[in-house]
């Protein structure tokens, strides 16, 4: 080792303290940027991998019913690999005296010959017996039971049956059961039987032979499909092609993973700035051994060389320290995702790449950051460099400014003091202002988005007047509907709509048909208007019909199928509903003219709108249905609803609030830095003023003082940012998860919270620097060069 | 040796340009032992800084050991510097985080001017040649000032270089040891290294084969002894 890195080495080592805080700043940048690459990588292959191992079906029609002669006729159309009847009934479950569960029920004709959506066996029994239900595993805790236990089940029929759950399945398909708030359960045949249903199968999962994730192909296959079912007078209702070869969730996945990764490398970024800072300090103070070492020979590059390895030094160890500890967020971060999105992971494996990667960005950050300063240090005059006077000398009083802050008078001296010493390294105090008011910044944000979300959902709910909605079994004669729910005890207000597929084209969405006098929805209109009782071919659209189809646009004339039957529509409003699937809201009378006098689904506002209250009407109306031969399929309060879209939010703000703490610390690692370094340069300045009489106490106040100050600037900062930021993140947050806009709204307690959080992170982050100062003794500050 | 025709130097300050030292015309021998001498500010700093390649005339010609270094770009006067000429300072400047040998050993690794391996011995023997060589692997907050001094005396000769300039080498150091350090200087004078020293202790003439005198920047007194 020759001696230049001898003296990189021990410089780096007299300054372990300063060091270490530089070092734990980038790694928590790198450990970030690693947890969140690694997870990428672990994610999107255990997720494909894990989805496609269950051959997902390429396309699902709906017919009306399917038995094995049509499927053998199927199956000898060579495009196609498997074809597999299966069937969805919508029903409820309880378990013990717990209220009625909405239950999907999955019958499945031959749970030894799954091709098509395969299900993964987990405990238990299998395949489930009669009388039996499996259930999926994440849909324990919703149904609250465990294997073993007997439950009652009923279907839209209304006949209830005690079912034992016999085992748990993984359906890797289906959406969270937790976060939809619903019951996944799997049965055969003869047990849908003996819950009084028709054991028939009428849903066709269809896998193509080839080109699997040619959407064209499948969709040609699937209408070939098609029309062999309707030369054999089977109707098909619909056939629905999912992306292929995607996990219906990875696409939220990634670009969740999009968000963290630009956030680690912005973090990679604020810690960068720390080394700026450090070694800007670093080199101001070795102005002078800098000018010894060109006086005896180096070159400005040898010089230079000596400073960029102390950088290097700094990205190895981040990298070391931050590689386990990223990697094990990685972990965390995996496993948090995979039970969101229910599936399993196999394998924690992190590829070759991701090390690499992590390896060159945690290297090169700190000497890419450490370039300007070693640059701009090293290449100092000799002559300027050794008669420099040392630390002490600043500038401060040259600029306007500093005359301006002059003025700043008080009757607390010391506090004076603090304010304009703050300003005394001008580039430092913005350095440390920027990590510092960008961890205010996402916090405001992470607040702000988190009440916007809240208020978006709340408006949205809001224009929802009623507060329990049963979906009838099938169509209903409307009269017979209304007497036999009228008079019905707690219920203020009922009214009978009608919802009913349409379709524009290829693409399907719901028409709901309702009185144009409706009291129990109050829809936000945002261009055209609403519709009016002397309406008859108007048409009102929701935000996210009106964004999958540019034609539909107010004043446009549509052309819409409903069944078998085409009618012309008036586009005349479109209707705000955020986070809403694709609806378009009709006259009741001008559908019924197509489909007849008939509804199929309840909206009632309540006297009384709790839990208990809730429950009560519910099973009182479905009584009286069933008295007038209605049957209800299910029912769901506003209050179901509501928690089912905050679960989806959680995430968000969990996430929100993870970033705007780890950008937090980084923020406060950088003050720590920025103080110790403020400090340490003028330790003769503390010594004099300790000569001339200020006690320890006093010297420690003023410095904690100024780092406060700091932590105050910097909330201004944030403040006077986090209006314009917050409602950026949240609207391109939305945007990309939910294609929908915000209801933007400021959260005043954020500032509040903050500003006590950057004053006492500035006081902690300066406590330390400020009681080692305080504690050196005069003759030491003052000898100190 | 060294030759100067008809240097200025003039610095720019707030208060308007200060001319630091002008029209100096001096020529020195190789082997010559020349003291400087004059008050604070009188310019002697900025004469030594030119004649190390340290500072660069605003106009006139320097030769050192037959190079016009008035003529090289900072890069290579620094090498050259490390090969040509010894600086020793007034406050010894040794750095700090470096042991008395290692700080000897730099310029070497600068100029790569020996073998890697050779460095060592000969950085220890230019310090025993000083007389410090006992506490060659000592930190320099550790040595005295006297010691500090022999040490940064050593590293000036690391590479051998044929002329050793020195500023006030003895301002910091009681009478004392200021004499042992001065007669060093006089024994590498001896030897035939070329030395020329700042300082404002008339001791000097007691050492040096010639006095230059020094007042508002211009040469005043030329003398030999």
């Amino acid at each position: 080792m020759t001696t230049p890195w001898r003296k990189a080495v021990r410089d780096f080592w007299h300054e372990r303290a300063r060091t270490v805080l530089v070092v734990l700043a980038i790694a928590l940048g790198i450990s970030a940027f690693a947890a969140v690459m690694s997870s990428y990588a672990i994610l999107t292959r255990e997720l494909d991998r894990g989805y496609l191992a269950t051959n997902p079906a390429s396309a699902i029609l709906r017919v009306d019913s399917i038995d094995d002669e049509l499927i053998a006729a199927i199956l000898k159309n060579r495009e196609v690999e498997a074809a597999e009847p299966r069937r969805v009934v919508t029903g409820q479950m309880k378990s013990g005296p717990m209220r009625w569960r909405n239950l999907m029920l999955f019958v499945v004709k031959d749970y030894g010959d799954i091709r098509v959506s395969k299900l993964v066996h987990e405990h238990g029994a299998w395949p489930p017996a009669t009388g039996e239900i499996l259930i999926e595993r994440d849909a324990f805790q919703v149904a609250d039971a465990k294997i073993g236990d007997t439950v009652l089940v009923k279907t839209a029929n209304g006949v209830e049956r005690p079912l034992v759950i016999s085992g748990s399945v993984h359906d890797v398909g289906q959406a969270q059961a937790r976060m939809e708030n619903i019951v996944y359960g799997y049965i055969n045949l003869a047990t849908l039987a003996q819950l009084g249903e028709k054991p028939y199968l009428d849903r066709l999962n269809l896998l193509v032979a080839e080109n699997k994730f040619d959407e064209d192909h499948i969709r040609r296959v699937a209408d070939d499909v098609k029309s062999l079912i309707e030369a054999r007078s089977h109707n098909v209702w619909r056939i629905d092609v999912p992306a292929p070869g995607k996990h219906p969730h990875s696409e939220l996945m990634g670009i969740l993973l999009l968000a963290m990764s630009s956030f680690g490398l912005f973090v990679l970024v604020l810690s960068g700035i720390l080394v700026v800072n450090l070694l800007t300090a670093m080199m101001a103070s070795q102005v002078r051994q800098i000018g010894v070492m060109k006086a005896v020979g180096g070159t400005r590059w040898q010089i230079a060389r000596i400073y960029f390895s102390q950088a290097l030094f700094i990205g190895i160890a981040a990298v070391i320290v931050s590689l386990p500890l990223g990697l094990l967020g990685s972990r965390e971060l995996c496993r948090y995702m995979a039970v969101f999105l229910n599936f399993d992971i196999n394998s924690f494996a992190v590829p070759l790449w991701v090390y690499l990667l992590v390896a060159v960005v945690g290297i090169a950050a700190p000497v890419v950051a450490a370039a300007y300063p070693v640059w701009k240090g090293s290449g100092a005059p000799v002559r300027v460099a050794i008669s420099d006077f040392g630390l002490t000398q600043t500038t401060f009083g040259s600029s306007g400014f500093d005359r301006l802050l002059a003025r700043v008078g008080g009757a607390f001296r010391p506090l004076v003091f603090a304010l304009r010493n703050s300003f005394r390294r001008r580039t430092r105090l913005v350095l440390t202002l920027v990590t510092l008011a960008a961890g205010g910044l996402f916090f405001l944000a992470a607040l702000n988005v988190r009440a916007s979300m809240i208020n978006t959902l709340d408006r949205m709910f809001a224009t929802r007047r009623f507060d329990l909605s049963v979906v009838l079994r099938e169509n209903y004669d409307e009269d017979r509907v209304q007497r036999a729910i009228s008079d019905t005890p707690g219920v203020r207000r009922a009214e009978a709509w009608l919802a009913t597929d349409a379709s524009l084209g290829r693409d399907e969405f719901t028409l709901i048909g309702l009185r144009a006098d409706t009291q129990l929805l109050a829809p936000q209109i945002t261009a055209g208007r609403n519709l009016l009782p002397s309406d008859s071919d108007a048409i009102v659209i929701n935000t996210a019909l009106a964004q999958r189809f540019s034609q539909m646009r107010v004043g446009q004339t549509v052309t819409l199928r409903i069944g078998s039957v085409e009618s012309n529509w008036r586009v005349v409003g479109v209707a705000r509903e955020t986070f809403s699937p694709a609806i378009g809201y009709v006259s009741l009378p001008t559908l019924q003219q197509q489909t007849g006098p008939v509804v199929n689904s309840l909206r009632l506002a309540l006297n009384q709108a709790d839990e208990d209250s809730i429950e009560t009407v519910k099973a009182e109306v479905e009584r009286r249905l069933e008295q007038n031969g209605v049957r209800a399929r299910g029912g769901s309060s506003k209050a179901e609803t509501r928690f089912s879209y905050d679960q989806h939010m959680l995430m968000i703000y969990v996430f929100l609030i993870v970033m705007s703490a780890i950008v937090g610390g980084v923020g406060g690692l950088g003050l720590m830095t920025t103080m110790s370094l403020n400090v340490l340069e003028r330790r003769r300045e503390m010594g004099l003023l300790r000569a001339i009489g200020a006690t320890p106490r006093m010297v420690w106040v003023l410095i904690v003082a100024e780092g406060v100050v700091i932590g105050l600037l910097s909330w201004i900062v944030a403040a006077v940012l986090a209006w314009p930021l917050s409602k950026l993140v949240g609207d391109m947050f939305v945007g990309m998860l939910f294609q929908a806009g915000l209801d933007f709204t400021f959260e005043w307690r954020g500032l509040v919270l903050w500003l006590l959080v950057s004053v006492g992170l500035s006081a902690m982050a300066s406590f330390l620097p400020a009681w080692r100062a305080s504690h050196a003794t005069v003759r030491e500050a003052l000898a100190y060069e | 040796m060294i030759s100067l025709h008809q240097v200025n130097k003039q610095y720019e300050t707030p208060a308007g340009a200060f001319a630091a030292l002008r029209n100096v015309d001096v020529q020195v021998r190789a082997g010559e032992f020349v003291g400087v001498v004059g008050k604070s500010g009188s310019g002697k700093s900025t004469l030594l800084n030119l004649i190390a390649g340290i500072d660069r005339p605003s106009s006139g010609m320097i030769t050192v050991a037959n190079t016009p270094i008035h003529t090289l770009p900072e890069n290579k006067l620094a090498a050259w510097r490390g090969r040509h000429v010894g600086f020793v300072f007034q406050f010894f400047q040794l750095l700090p985080t470096l042991t008395a040998i290692e700080n000897v050993m730099l310029p070497m690794d600068f100029c790569k001017t020996f073998p890697a391996r050779e460095r060592r011995r000969r950085a220890l023997a230019l310090l025993d040649r000083v007389g410090v060589g006992p506490h060659a692997d000592k930190l320099p907050s550790t040595l005295s000032g006297g010691e500090q001094q022999r040490v940064a005396i050593a590293r000036a000769l690391a590479n051998n270089p044929p002329l050793v300039v020195a500023d006030e080498p003895t301002g910091n150091l009681d009478s004392i040891t200021a004499r042992g350090i001065l007669d060093l200087f006089r024994e590498l004078a001896n030897q035939g290294t070329t030395v020329v020293i700042a300082t404002h202790e008339s001791d000097i003439v007691r050492v040096s084969d010639r006095k230059l005198q020094i007042s508002d920047g211009v040469i005043t007194t030329d003398s030999r002894a």
